[in-house]
């Protein structure tokens, strides 16, 4: 059954309110409080860690995801919330990588805590709503990883990317279909 | 059906239960546990060799703030026993470096994370293990490097790829240990190195080589001697240097070509492969040859689209007592268990090894703590089940479709490879290993009987232990299929020959080159009989289109040049020999033909050098020594002649040669007595001699004896009563 997307984004998760502080820092250090551009219907945050082979190998996926949905008004983010990730860890990493998208180092881990993601890689999908983001998908990207050691040749159900076709298309949008699987996201602060 | 129990029964039970319960032990307050005391010791045992600044791992785990930051992930994995990566089931099969952790170390790590990640006090620690980013074991002897750097793409399947690295020197090297560095140690699975000893695989990709070249399996030219794979040449990020026992050194000669065969993970970024090969060289040759066993069920491998359950199976009884050294099972993404165990003669049960959860990211080769004893007699087994269906998440293909055996990714595999060393074996026994080809070959046969490269390798065997007739057999089943195969006509006439048909042989030689005119085993063989059955003028002819197709061997010089000097021209045979000289400058044949022909031209100086250099090559070759004494007694250096035929009577006490040679230097010299003592005992050693015995008599009579003279030329008479010369000596004898 085809639940009408309102009621489906009303039945998500607790809206977060638009933070009064920033939500992280860009590579030169200068805060970011902005994450959607006016009129985006969407914002994808990708967490990554430039030391996790999971999450690396999930950038070409990312950056395909990018191409497709960024003409829709989407916009992403490359997240980096570990401590190691300091600016010129995250240069170099997305200079190797070839990473052309927009980053925000999560210095203070509050877009972890709004997105409640624990590792990395993981995606969360937000929708602006008057002052406030919608969280609509958090999870893995596609089921190519089933858990640490247990990988798929190639991904078979792409769960971003449909979540991502039925926020565009009105439709209600699916949750993903596992567990994402990865690095634990290092904490800040002293467990 | 139940049994019911009366209830007083069963209460008197449980009471004895409880009465007879262990008490928990009383225990003082338990020591916390901490990263200094406990937990160091197993990180840096288990986890430090790819976790470490560099490795193959993603992170290093070498100080408390990295292990700390990383507590929960630590407890996960470890838990799960996704980390340390080890497929082999515990008990099945002792193997050396087991990365597994025990219960007791999986309880430390819980309890360490539980309770806060205490550091304690770090001078408890151990050192900090260190891991250098040069080579291993110092600057290698060689350091071969692949052709040309591979881009591994960025994203998408793993990949499986080929690369040739010729080796590039003169000399054959023995090799104690080896150290891959495979440029980007985090995009590397693992690879495989393949000794390819006629640079087949090359010969097979002229084009590409250079470039490597894609599959996940490949078959080499093993060549036509018995030269069996002995050693798994295997290579995983936690196994830097591969260092062989004392005294078992693998071997490269020239002309040998190593494959790479390599794993490749694509890693989110374009990853340059510029892997190199270090060689670490032993300075004498192996003293014990393990052989490589391999039991495989590819030909039973059609497995449904959606079967859970597949099984394959294969098994070889051993023809002698081994040590099992080391195992490598190998299938591709649907096998899920693998096992392999022996069946003793007494019918125990030995298990090999046992892997119930099977992912070909994790393979490795396990090499046992301590030798496995299998006697004679025992059998190996391998046992695979596959796991087609979608449920299988390693399958490569979805929806699920039926798979067969092949070298790509989408294909499958049945193989269990075996590292046996023979031992126990009897003196005076064939090579045992030749004894394991032809039991394996036998096995390989008698369940694909046209399996073509069976026979062959079992008639080889057959060869090998001097079976002629049967290898001959075996040879001629393979014709019966493959009428022309050129390489097993080749064969079947070197068998021939050997056992003396000659006209067998030189049909068998003339009609594989028949099929392959520029083949070179046939024709140089065809022409090696002409040569031994004094048919120059054709031994000449095929030694010179030997030559034209297959030049640069020293051998075919050589033939040419016996073939011109049975014609009679001894210039152009010399100029064959000197050829063959300048490719292989201590080639013995070339120095000896050399130094004969020299003599034979009246030039015994020039014979010297190339006579001397054939001796120090073989000083044990009486005929050699001869040889040079000759030259020597020619050139008027009759004490350096002496000395030679000395050393020829010292290595042949028993050959009466020497002595009659030395006999004549020393007449020549005018040391008669001694030349009569030493012809005196040539004919001690071959007294039906008649020149010998008209020699003697000769020495008599000039030594003033002419009554010993007498008797002697009597003697050559008697036993040569034609012999003019003994006759003509006789009459010049004064009369009684």
């Amino acid at each position: 059954m085809a639940l009408p997307a309102w009621l489906l984004l009303l039945s998500c998760l607790p809206a977060a309110a638009l933070a009064a502080q920033p939500f992280g820092v860009d590579l030169n250090g200068r805060p970011i409080d902005r994450l959607a551009p006016p009129g985006s219907p969407a914002i994808v945050l990708f967490f990554a860690a430039s030391d996790c082979p999971i999450s690396n190998r999930y950038v070409p996926e990312i950056e395909r995801l990018e191409r497709e949905f960024t003409p829709a008004g989407v916009h992403f983010w490359w997240v980096y919330p570990n401590p190691e990730d300091t600016s010129e860890v995250v240069r170099r990493h997305q200079e190797q990588f070839g990473i052309r998208g927009d980053v925000v180092r999560d210095t203070e881990q509050r877009l972890t805590a709004m997105a409640r993601v624990t590792v990395t890689p993981e995606v969360a999908v937000f929708v602006p709503a008057g002052t406030t983001l919608r969280e609509v998908y958090r999870g893995r990207i596609d089921d190519r990883y089933i858990s640490l050691g247990q990988e798929r040749p190639s991904a078979q159900r792409h769960d971003l990317e449909n979540a991502l076709h039925a926020l565009l298309a009105n439709h209600p949008i699916p949750l993903p279909g596992g567990p994402p699987v990865g690095c634990s996201i290092v904490p800040r602060s002293e467990p | 059906m139940r049994f019911r129990f009366p209830a007083s029964l069963a209460l008197a039970a449980c009471t004895l239960m409880s009465f007879s319960a262990p008490k928990p032990p009383i225990r003082a307050a338990e020591a916390p546990v901490t990263w200094s005391r406990q937990i160091v010791p197993i990180v840096y045992h288990n986890c430090a060799a790819c976790h470490h600044p560099g490795g193959a791992g993603p992170f290093s785990l070498l100080s408390y703030a990295d292990a700390r930051r990383r507590g929960q992930q630590i407890l996960d994995v470890t838990q799960s026993r996704y980390m340390p990566p080890w497929l082999p089931a515990h008990g099945y099969g002792d193997f050396a470096g087991e990365r597994r952790l025990s219960d007791e170390d999986l309880a430390l790590i819980r309890k360490w994370v539980e309770s806060g990640m205490a550091e304690g006090n770090p001078a408890e620690a151990p050192a900090e293990p260190h891991y250098d980013a040069t080579w291993q074991m110092g600057k290698p002897d060689l350091i071969l490097s692949i052709e040309r750097p591979y881009t591994l793409s960025a994203s998408g399947a793993d990949v499986f790829r080929n690369f040739v690295l010729p080796y590039p020197l003169a000399q054959t090297n023995f090799i104690r240990a080896m150290e891959i560095r495979p440029g980007t140690p985090q995009a590397v699975h693992h690879s495989n190195v393949l000794i390819d000893r006629t640079a087949s695989y090359r010969g097979d990709h002229p084009a590409d080589w250079k470039d490597g070249i894609p599959g996940m399996e490949l078959e080499l030219d093993g060549g036509n001697t018995f030269d069996p794979d002995s050693h798994f040449l295997f290579w995983k990020p936690d196994t830097p240097v591969l260092a062989e026992p004392s005294g078992m050194p693998w071997r490269l000669d020239p002309g040998n070509d190593l494959i790479l065969n390599m794993h490749l993970k694509p890693s989110g970024k374009p990853e340059t492969i510029d892997a190199q090969i270090g060689l670490y060289f032993d300075d004498k040759p192996a003293t014990s040859h393990p052989m490589l066993l391999q039991l495989d069920d590819d030909r039973d491998l059609d497995i449904p689209a959606g079967d859970r359950n597949f099984v394959v199976h294969d098994e070889l009884t051993l023809p002698v007592d081994v040590d099992v050294l080391g195992i490598y099972p190998h299938a591709h993404y649907l096998g899920h268990v693998l096992e392999g165990w022996a069946i003793l003669p007494n019918g125990q049960k030995k298990w090999l090894i046992r892997i119930p959860g099977w992912d070909i990211d994790r393979q490795s080769v396990y090499r046992y703590r301590t030798p496995v004893f299998l006697p004679r007699g025992s059998v190996l087994h391998m046992h695979y089940v596959y796991d087609n269906s979608a449920q299988n998440i390693h399958n490569p293909n979805s929806p699920p479709i039926r798979v067969r055996a092949g070298n790509r990714s989408v294909d499958e595999m049945a193989h269990l490879w075996v590292q046996v060393l023979p031992v126990n074996v009897p003196k005076g026994s064939p090579d045992p290993r030749l004894l394991l080809e032809q039991a394996w070959m036998e096995h390989r046969v008698r369940v694909q009987p046209g399996d073509s490269i069976a026979l062959y390798n079992l008639a080889s065997a057959e060869a090998g232990l001097g079976e002629d007739a049967q290898a001959a057999d075996t040879y001629r089943a393979i014709l019966r299929d493959h009428p022309n195969d050129a390489r097993t006509l080749n064969s079947l006439g070197a068998v021939l020959d050997k056992s003396g048909e000659a006209p067998g042989a030189e049909q068998s030689f003339r009609h594989a080159l028949a099929v392959e005119p520029e083949a070179c085993d046939p024709r140089f063989n065809l022409a090696s009989l002409e040569l031994i059955r004094s048919q120059f003028r054709d031994a000449d002819r095929d030694f010179r289109a030997l030559l034209e197709h297959c030049p640069n061997d020293p051998a075919a010089h050589n033939g040419l040049g016996l073939a011109l000097a049975g014609e009679g021209d001894n210039a152009s045979a010399e100029s064959e020999f000197k050829a063959a000289l300048a490719l292989d400058p201590r080639n013995f044949t070339a120095q000896y033909h050399l130094g004969e022909i020299a003599i034979a031209l009246g030039r015994p100086q020039d014979a010297i050098d190339p006579l001397s250099a054939a001796a120090s090559e073989n000083p044990g070759d009486v005929d050699t020594r001869e040889r040079l004494a000759l030259a020597f007694a020619q050139a008027a250096r009759p004490d350096d002649a002496l000395n030679q035929l000395r050393e020829a009577e010292h290595l042949a006490p028993n050959n009466a040669e020497p002595h009659a040679l030395l006999s004549q230097v020393l007449a020549a010299a005018g040391r008669l007595q001694e030349a009569i003592d030493e012809q005196t005992q040539a004919l001690r050693l071959e007294p039906q001699d008649a020149d010998g015995w008209n020699n003697l008599g000769v020495l008599e009579a000039r030594n003033g004896k002419p009554d010993a003279a007498r008797v002697d030329f009597e003697h050559a008479l008697q036993l040569a009563p034609d012999d003019a010369q003994a006759r003509a000596n006789l009459a010049q004898l004064p009369p009684h």
